[in-house]
Parts: C-alpha cells; sequence; structure tokens
C-alpha cells in the first residue's frame, strides 16, 4: 500500500472522531426532545434538524462558508475573534457534523422512543426530578441506541465530501481526507492510488456498521 | 392517631376515562386499605392517581397533614415530591440496573438502608443478578424492595401477587406480612382476591364501575355475596393464622386464637412454630348442633352462632370460634338448614370441615 495513503486516513479518522464528538451531544439533546410527545412546533424542528440530509451538501458548504466568512455570522467581525476554521481540518469537522447531525438526531430520536414511558414515570415516583430521570435513566436505557447514533455519525462523517471540500479545501496533509483524496486522485488519473483509497475506505465502513447492526438488533435486552 | 398521622388517608378524586370514569371518595385510618373489585373497576387509576400519574385526575388527596394534591387549591405535588413507595402490577424494574441497583435507585436520601431491605425480604444472595435472570417472586421481591428503600410514607401496591401463580403467592405474601408488621408504613393494596385482602387489610374499599359500593373491615364486608362475587370465583373464603403445633398422619395442626385448633393439609418442609394462615370456604364449613362423634372430617370446631344474614336463597351465618371470644367466621347454609336445626344467634354449635378443604395462603418459618 501506498504509505503517503496513511496521512489522509489518519485524518479521516481524527476528522471524523472530532465531528461525532461535536455533533453527538446535541444529537441527543435534539433526538431526546424529539421523542417527546406533547412538544409544539415538533414538525417544524424535525424538517429543520433534517435539512442537510436533503439540500445538496454543496449548499451545506457553501452556507457555512458564508457563516464563517469575515462578514459572516460567525466571523471574525462579529465574533471579535478569529475561529480560524476556514481551510483547516477544524473546518472539515464542522462541516462533516453538521453533515452528520440529522443522522445522529434520527437514531437518538429512536433510541429514547424506545424508552417504556413508564420506566421514567416509575423513576419519578422514586423521587427524581425530570432531569436526574433524563440523565440516570432515559440516557441509560437508551444507551445502545445512542451508541448506534455515534457510530452512525462517525461512519457518515468519515464520508463526506461536497460540504468539506468548500469549507476546508482539499489541501494534502492538511484538509485532504480519504474522501477527498479519492477525488484528487480520479482528477489526477492515479487509478492504482484510488483503488487502494477505495479499498480503506470499505473496511472503515464495515468496522463502524458492523457493531451498529449488533446494537440495534439486541436494543432492549438488559 | 393512626399510623398515616391525624385524619388518615383521604382520597376524594374523580379521573376521566373511556369507560365512563372513576368517581371515588374514602377516607381510612387503617394502617393497611385494601382496594378491592373487578377488573375494570378503577383500582389501578386510583392508585396511578394518588401516585401523581394521571396528570388529568381532580380532587384532593391527603395523608395526615400532607396535601398530595387538591384541585381547588391548586395543588399539585409532582410525582417525585409526593414520597410514595409504588409497586406497580407489572414491576417496571428498571433493565439497566441489577437488583441492588434497582434497591438503591430512589432519589430520596435517608431511606432504610437497602442491604437490611434486601435482608429481610430474602434477596441478600442475589445482589449482583441481572433483573432479567430472576423467578417471577424474586422480580415481586426486588420490586417491593425497592418502594421499600425510597423512604416513602405511603406504599401503593398493585395485585403485589397477582402476577405469580398459587404456590409462588403463598412463598411472597409472608413477604407482605412481615413488611406489613415490621416497617408500619400505610398502605394502599390493590387486589382482587378476597382472601388476599383479608390476609393483609385492616380495612377494604370495594370499587365497582369507578365508584365505591362498600368500606369496612374485611370480615365483615367481604362475606356479602354482593361484595364477594364482583371479583372472586372461588366463593367467599374464611382466612385464618395460625401457628404450627404438630404435622404428621397427613395432617398439619394450627392453634389459631382461642385455643382453637385446626387441622389443614401437610405444610411442605415447616417446623413446628411456623405462622400459617390458611383459607377455607364458606360453603365448605357443615354446622353441627352436638358433638357428632365417628366423623371422618378431621375438624370439628366448637364455636358460636353470632349473626345470621340472608342473602339470596342462601343464609350466612357468623360465628365466632372456641367460647365466642375466638376468630370470626363466615359459614353459608341453605335456608331450609337454618330452620331445621333451629339456628339463632348465641347459640353454641360446632363447626365441621375436612382438613382438605383448607388451602394454605401462607407460610413463613419460625425465626
Amino acid at each position: 500500500m501506498d504509505a503517503a495513503l496513511l496521512v489522509p486516513l489518519a485524518l479521516s479518522v481524527q476528522v471524523a472522531a472530532a465531528a461525532t464528538a461535536l455533533g453527538l451531544p446535541p444529537a441527543v439533546a435534539l433526538g431526546w426532545v424529539l421523542a417527546r410527545d406533547r412538544l409544539p412546533g415538533r414538525a417544524l424542528l424535525q424538517t429543520l434538524v433534517a435539512l442537510p440530509l436533503v439540500l445538496p451538501p454543496t449548499a451545506v458548504g457553501y452556507l457555512l462558508l458564508r457563516l464563517l466568512g469575515r462578514k459572516g455570522l460567525l466571523g471574525t467581525e462579529s465574533l471579535g475573534v478569529d475561529l480560524d476554521l476556514l481551510f483547516t481540518w477544524k473546518g472539515a469537522v464542522l462541516a462533516s457534523a453538521v453533515m452528520a447531525l440529522p443522522l445522529m438526531v434520527q437514531a437518538a430520536r429512536g433510541a429514547f422512543e424506545e424508552v417504556d414511558p413508564r420506566l421514567e414515570s416509575m423513576a419519578r415516583t422514586l423521587g427524581h426530578g425530570p432531569l436526574s430521570v433524563a440523565l440516570r435513566f432515559t440516557v441509560p436505557l437508551a444507551r445502545r441506541g445512542l451508541a448506534a447514533a455515534a457510530l452512525l455519525g462517525f461512519g457518515r462523517a468519515l464520508g463526506e465530501f461536497g460540504a468539506t471540500v468548500i469549507v476546508a479545501g482539499n489541501i494534502e496533509g492538511r484538509t485532504q481526507t480519504l474522501a477527498l483524496a479519492i477525488f484528487n486522485d480520479i482528477q489526477v488519473g492515479d487509478e492504482a492510488r484510488a483503488s487502494q483509497a477505495l479499498g480503506l475506505t470499505l473496511v472503515l465502513a464495515f468496522l463502524v456498521l458492523l457493531p451498529v447492526e449488533r446494537l440495534l438488533r439486541r436494543r432492549g435486552a438488559p | 392517631m393512626s399510623l398515616a398521622g391525624d385524619g388518615g388517608l383521604e382520597v376524594d378524586l374523580c379521573i376521566e376515562g373511556p369507560r365512563g370514569g372513576v368517581d371515588v371518595s374514602f377516607r381510612s385510618e387503617a394502617a393497611m386499605v385494601g382496594l378491592f373489585g373487578p377488573s375494570g373497576a378503577g383500582k389501578t387509576s386510583v392508585l396511578e392517581a394518588v401516585a401523581g400519574l394521571r396528570p388529568r385526575a381532580r380532587g384532593r388527596v391527603r395523608l395526615g397533614d400532607r396535601v398530595l394534591m387538591d384541585s381547588e387549591l391548586g395543588v399539585r405535588l409532582p410525582p417525585e415530591r409526593r414520597e410514595v413507595g409504588y409497586l406497580p402490577q407489572d414491576l417496571l424494574l428498571f433493565p439497566h440496573l441489577d437488583v441492588a441497583g434497582n434497591v438503591a435507585s430512589s432519589g430520596r436520601p435517608g431511606g432504610e438502608p437497602t442491604a437490611r431491605v434486601l435482608d429481610v425480604l430474602g434477596l441478600s444472595a442475589m445482589e449482583r443478578r441481572a433483573v432479567g435472570t430472576l423467578s417471577g417472586g424474586e422480580r415481586q421481591r426486588v420490586a417491593l424492595a425497592r418502594a421499600l428503600c425510597s423512604r416513602p410514607r405511603l406504599l401503593l401496591l398493585d395485585e403485589p401477587l397477582g402476577a405469580l401463580d398459587l404456590p409462588l403467592r403463598r412463598r411472597v405474601l409472608p413477604y407482605l406480612m412481615r413488611v406489613r408488621d415490621l416497617y408500619r408504613i400505610p398502605t394502599l393494596l390493590v387486589s382482587h382476591d378476597a382472601a388476599e385482602v383479608q390476609a393483609l387489610c385492616d380495612e377494604v374499599v370495594v370499587l365497582k364501575e369507578g365508584r365505591v359500593v362498600a368500606q369496612g373491615p374485611p370480615a365483615e364486608v367481604l362475606p356479602s355475596e354482593r361484595v364477594y362475587a364482583l371479583a372472586d370465583a372461588r366463593g367467599y373464603e374464611n382466612v385464618l393464622e395460625g401457628r404450627l403445633v404438630a404435622t404428621g398422619d397427613g395432617v398439619a395442626r394450627l392453634r389459631v386464637k382461642a385455643g382453637v385448633e385446626l387441622a389443614v393439609p401437610p405444610v411442605e418442609a415447616t417446623g413446628v412454630g411456623a405462622r400459617v394462615v390458611v383459607a377455607v370456604r364458606a360453603e365448605d364449613l357443615l354446622v353441627a348442633t352436638g358433638p357428632t362423634p365417628g366423623l371422618s372430617a378431621r375438624n370439628r370446631i366448637p364455636a358460636r352462632i353470632g349473626r345470621l344474614r340472608v342473602a339470596g336463597g342462601a343464609v350466612l351465618l357468623e360465628a365466632s370460634l372456641g367460647e365466642g371470644d375466638g376468630p370470626r367466621v363466615a359459614v353459608k347454609l341453605t335456608a331450609e338448614a337454618v330452620r331445621d336445626l333451629g339456628l339463632e344467634a348465641g347459640r353454641a354449635v360446632y363447626l365441621v370441615a375436612k382438613s382438605s378443604s383448607f388451602r394454605i395462603l401462607a407460610v413463613e418459618e419460625a425465626p
């Protein structure tokens, strides 16, 4: 194998892990909120969260680019500090996190919907307020589904291309992940390297999805 | 003052429901109150509303001087502040916690020490077991232990024996009796088993179609055909509690109050001194006006007739065992038998029964 592929491989894993860490907390919170029956405006929130699934990734990338640009809402002039995200690996993390969010929210919502609300009521009678019930009972009871949500998010982030290439560019050794490397190799006609990168992504995808299947199949088991 | 504090437990609830809803009102100073009635009578709804799990229930629930809810005053404590120990019918054990974790899952500090409760309920050896691997009786005891450890001022037990088969009930009932005697926590117990209510409760509230139809001491309220026929197909059973004094030759002998001895079926693996609770159907007791020698029936118990109540074509005769100072039992007779034998209040008679007419409800080994 081309040893130079190890750099985009490591970067892919690094970016995907960071994107999962960044996206999981809001995804769990949103999944929890969306799993509540009596939530006003649930359809609207659900639609907003799902937007990145439907929008072209390049459109999401362009939106982030506008937000992060010098005059954007998250730009240097508005915030007073330079987040230094554009064309860095951190930008790739943000783009991947945004793109992975809908999948993680969906999985987290499913995990919370599987939790028997009567178990939560039981915990209330034992003296736990709503926050304590959520943290000490709902989340642990949903832990298998939440782990699956994290893995799915990680998997989605590994494969992110469209938004990443716009926000972070395709800079070899700095922002070039495996997904970007394949695009690059095809552009320059290096089919051998593209095939090797393809093999790596296949192995990674397998490693990620296999435990997801196990987690979701055994959900509900103690 | 009762266990519940001054004024005892007051429940006055209106719960809307698909089947006409529930509209019940009762007040009790008893330590253990039974809610008895057929399924669909609204028993569980009442329990859930008292626990605070029925947000649309209206009315008033008060325990001693603590108001748990009062719609008129706009008071509605959330479930976590009601300080009730709830044992639902389907137990709702937490699948992600082991036995000790479930028992210690209370959010209220200062409850009973879990180790002691586990010991009282015979669970010490299985602290680290996953709840999914427990038997039905063990799961029941874990749920009871969890309720006890949540520092409850009121226990709410929903059919605590309902899901168990008969041999298992016999083993779990003594635990409930032990909890009742040891912890003395006011308790509201839902049951459709008249014998269970008699064995455990000081007072019973009878529900039918969401309304209270009778209330009083179980031995007085339940023998009425109108009441027991609501829920129990076996017919009214008298429940008696005693100590095992002898075994052998296919019978076990129990001494109940007033020096009366009963011959009952052998009790498995139990030594002399064990506490045994038995039940005998009102229609399985015979009345003899004389000592009647030469009977194969092992029980010939002196008794004195109390009240006679006509119930349909039958007469429900109440008698006290011994010289009239023993436990009260009900005997179901035909009006013809009462007339022919000249049975009337105050008369001394003998009650006759085969030992096999007695059903063992609970056995608790001597300490």
